[in-house]
């Protein structure tokens, strides 16, 4: 029955992206999460990635969180003297975190989930139809 | 028995949907005909030899298909490298298939040649990508959803023909 597969693939897909959505929450959520003592590296970015997999029992092209990567790149640095991280210069380390970016992925995970959402309600009209040939 | 004959008149009436079948054999996979075989002889019609029913049949089949590819394609929209990819439309070669081209007559190889049939002066949309993100993902969400929709009122046009041809069926047998 072609249309359990299809409601699996979309189920795949809204798992994906939920996954995308508790990385990026990760991330907001510790866009300050400084580091105790000098020397030490803040929290680091997350960044998710997708990968489709073959489902061999159902001969599908499902849709998985990959694993997850880290973002390499430069730590903010704020001039905060008093902070108990602040290096000899008076420096303290942020986070790699950009708001506005995990804003824009956010969005982004939003549409790909209702798109997702979209194929399951076109789905289940399909089979209600189906169902109501019986009725006729 | 006599009930069936019933059918028989109706699937004459439906001449010319045989005309218009689609590649499909009928009464491929069923048990219950042999059964009916078994009981009634070699005169039974099985539901599917109805032309126009047989016809649904695969329309449906191919709806179905494309909606799971479609889903794959909507699932895997932030996948890198993933192409879209879509189910070849259902090939139509029965005898009442429209012919390849049209093209006028000419007299003088000066003449403007004219457009065929299957010449539409507009491209034909669905050959090109849309975009390609810098993952090397292909898959555009507005379209996958257009096609979604547009598959679902196939599928629905489909079913609503078959409970019609059902309701014609039973008004032969005098059920209602």
């Amino acid at each position: 029955m072609d249309f359990i597969k299809t409601l699996t693939i979309a189920a795949s897909g809204l798992r994906a992206q939920a996954g995308r959505m508790r990385i990026i929450s990760e991330n907001i959520a510790n866009a300050d999460s400084t580091p105790q003592r000098p020397g030490v590296d803040p929290y680091r970015r997350k960044i998710p990635t997708f990968r489709s997999e073959l489902d061999r029992t159902l001969d599908t092209q499902l849709v998985e969180l990959g694993r997850v990567q880290t973002d390499n790149s430069a730590f903010r640095l704020k001039y905060e003297p008093g902070h108990p991280a602040a290096d000899s210069n008076g420096n303290v380390k942020y986070p790699n975190v950009n708001p506005l970016v995990e804003m824009t992925d956010m969005r982004e995970a939003q549409r790909s989930y209702e798109a997702n959402i979209n194929v399951i309600s076109a789905t289940r009209r399909m089979i209600q139809r189906t169902i109501d040939i019986l009725k006729a | 028995m006599r009930r069936f004959l019933g059918v028989r008149l109706f699937s004459a009436r439906f001449q010319l949907g045989s005309l218009l079948s689609i590649n499909h054999e009928p009464g491929k996979v069923c048990l219950l005909r042999r059964m009916l075989q078994r009981a009634f002889g070699e005169r039974t019609v099985a539901i599917t030899d109805i032309p126009i029913l047989s016809m649904l049949h695969t329309r449906l089949g191919w709806t179905q298909a494309r909606q799971r590819v479609l889903a794959e394609n909507v699932a895997n929209s932030d996948t890198p490298n993933f192409r879209a990819r879509d189910l070849a439309p259902l090939k139509f070669d029965g005898p009442a298939a429209p012919p390849a081209a049209l093209a006028l007559a000419r007299t003088s190889s000066g003449h403007i040649e004219g457009v065929g049939l299957s010449q539409s002066p507009f491209p034909d949309g669905n050959s090109r990508v849309f975009e390609v993100r810098p993952a090397g993902n292909a898959v555009s969400l507005e379209e996958e959803m257009m096609k979604v929709a547009a598959n679902q009122m196939d599928f629905q046009t489909a079913t609503a023909l078959y409970t019609r041809s059902l309701n014609l069926i039973k008004t032969a047998l005098g059920k209602r």
